[in-house]
């Protein structure tokens, strides 16, 4: 093995120039790759953020206690989509009416009395997936007998769900087809590194080499370009990622939000597949090269 | 000598061998045999199957009918996998010296080694070290072949053939593009190569080269074996 090691990384400073232009393609693939990440992965919480606003809200009958909307709540709670139930008063309601309309709250300074009822207010969970039940959720809370009215906005998330999904797809066929086209790019700067070795490979199979002599450094300097392509894809990405930063920070274009880069798991994800498209492109090609 | 100390004593042997390329026909129905520590000579025109000779021999190439037998190794038979354990056996020159080009003489020596398994450098370093010097060149041991002579060239591939102390060297017109007295040092270093135990056979179209050694000549023409060259087949055309 430290054979192995020894003659890739001679190999590998050998062939400094192929290499360094394989590194390059490694590394901007890589960059590509996970800035579509960094954005689809800070758009999902941007979504998740915009998510904290969605609520259903659950009128109860007038004849309903204090004790049994507390029931209810804890009934509710024990769904799977929801996150959380809390009691809202008809008095608060009202003072929260009151706080929204502002100056023009003097409207409801004639009311003899509150009109609003008492009622509960269900934060469906982050979960996307438990989120698309809402239509469910709402029809079982509904079906209470101390439920008079269930409201919330249907066609707003609707449409968010939609979004979202097609987000989601969108994400998922972008990767795929990255990945496919990193893939190719790879294999093909490595079959180049291969032709321009074709000498040196035919001469080391003369003196008596066999294949495991061939391909063993080479899967090697496949897996360093791997990762060192990797590095520097997302050294470049944290570069970008931090020059653009205050552009976009609570100060900047998205006050309510703050952007985040890649989280660790992530990075070492892309470090390891970065080292497998290395090697799988290493793969194809000696596999192409040597049947040659 | 019985017939079978006779075959026990031969290291190739080539019993109706041909090869085709497509329609093209570079070798018809060759049949010899080489003993061990021979010294021999294959002649003849261009285009006479020479270098397909040399070629199946170190399975560059695959023989298309009849069979040949290398040190117990039948050609036909042997497997993609076994075909390193043979080349082991050989050490190849050739005209174009195929040295590898960002290696140092040092490193294209010391692959050879390196190829049959040794591990201790220090081992390795002293055996091309012994080698180069055999070869006259352990000043340009740390240099690059475009940097050297072609005399030079050939004399460390001589060395690379050398090293790994294989049972049969195989030379490619190793002569064929060097001047008078680097032709002669190479072939002072195939002769040593030959004292030291090894069966050479070297091809070459230099009749010149065959009348200043006592030494077996194979006869090429349109790749079949002749017993001489004829007039229209003058190896020196």
């Amino acid at each position: 093995m430290i054979d192995v090691c020894r003659r890739a990384l001679s190999d590998f400073y050998r062939h400094r120039y192929l290499h360094g232009v394989c590194l390059f393609t490694i590394a901007l693939s890589v960059f590509i790759i996970s800035a579509f990440s960094l954005f689809f992965i800070n758009a999902g919480e941007l979504m998740g953020a915009w998510q904290q606003g969605i609520r259903i809200t659950a009128y109860l009958k007038p004849d309903v206690t204090k004790k049994q909307a507390a029931d209810l709540a804890a009934d509710i709670e024990q769904y799977p989509g929801v996150a959380s139930v809390s009691y809202v008063s008809g008095k608060e309601g009202l003072a929260w009416l009151k706080e929204q309309l502002g100056t023009g709250s003097s409207l409801l300074s004639d009311l003899k009395e509150n009109p609003l009822p008492d009622a509960l207010e269900i934060h469906p969970a982050k979960n996307m997936a438990a989120m698309s039940g809402a239509d469910r959720l709402a029809g079982k809370i509904a079906e209470f007998a101390e439920v008079s009215d269930v409201e919330y906005a249907r066609e707003w998330m609707q449409r968010f769900y939609g979004i979202y999904n097609l987000f989601k797809v969108t994400a998922f066929v972008m990767a795929g087809l990255v990945f496919v086209a990193i893939l190719f790019i790879v294999a093909n700067t490595i079959r180049l590194i291969l032709y321009s070795r074709r000498e040196e490979i035919e001469i080391t199979r003369i003196i008596g080499a066999d294949e495991a002599f061939i391909k063993h450094p080479l899967y090697l300097e496949a897996l360093m370009l791997g990762s060192f392509g990797g590095v520097a894809g997302l050294a470049m990405l944290y570069g970008a990622f931090f020059s653009l930063m205050p552009k976009l920070s609570p100060e900047g274009l998205l006050p309510f939000f703050r952007v985040r880069f890649l989280p660790l798991e992530l990075v070492l994800a892309i470090l390891i597949s970065s080292m497998f498209v290395g090697w799988l492109g290493c793969y194809f090609s000696i596999r192409r090269f040597l049947r040659a | 000598m019985n017939a079978i100390d006779a075959l026990d004593n031969q290291i190739i042997r080539f019993h109706g061998v041909t090869k085709h390329f497509g329609e093209t026909y570079a070798l018809r129905d060759l049949t010899f045999e080489v003993r061990k520590n021979d010294f021999l000579f294959i002649t003849g025109p261009s285009g006479a199957g020479k270098s397909t000779l040399i070629k199946l021999l170190y399975m560059g190439e695959r023989i298309s009918d009849g069979y040949a037998i290398i040190d117990g190794m039948n050609l036909s038979r042997i497997g993609r996998r076994q075909i390193p354990q043979l080349r082991r056996k050989i050490g190849v020159i050739f005209q174009d010296f195929k040295l590898i080009a960002n290696r140092t003489v040092f490193q294209n020596v010391a692959l050879v080694m390196e190829v049959a398994g040794f591990k201790s450098r220090s081992v390795i370093r002293q055996r091309v070290e012994d080698l180069l010097e055999l070869v006259g060149l352990p000043h340009q041991a740390d240099a690059y072949p475009p940097t050297l002579s072609g005399g030079e060239k050939q004399r460390a591939a001589v060395a690379r053939a050398m090293v790994g102390k294989p049972r049969i060297i195989l030379a490619d017109e190793p002569t064929a593009s060097l001047d008078p007295d680097a032709s002669e040092r190479v072939l002072q270093l195939l002769r040593a190569a030959h004292a030291r135990g090894a069966t050479v056979l070297i091809t070459t179209h230099d009749t010149r080269l065959l009348s200043r050694f006592d030494a077996r000549v194979i006869y090429l023409e349109s790749g079949r074996r002749v017993d001489a060259p004829s007039a229209a087949g003058n190896v020196n055309d």
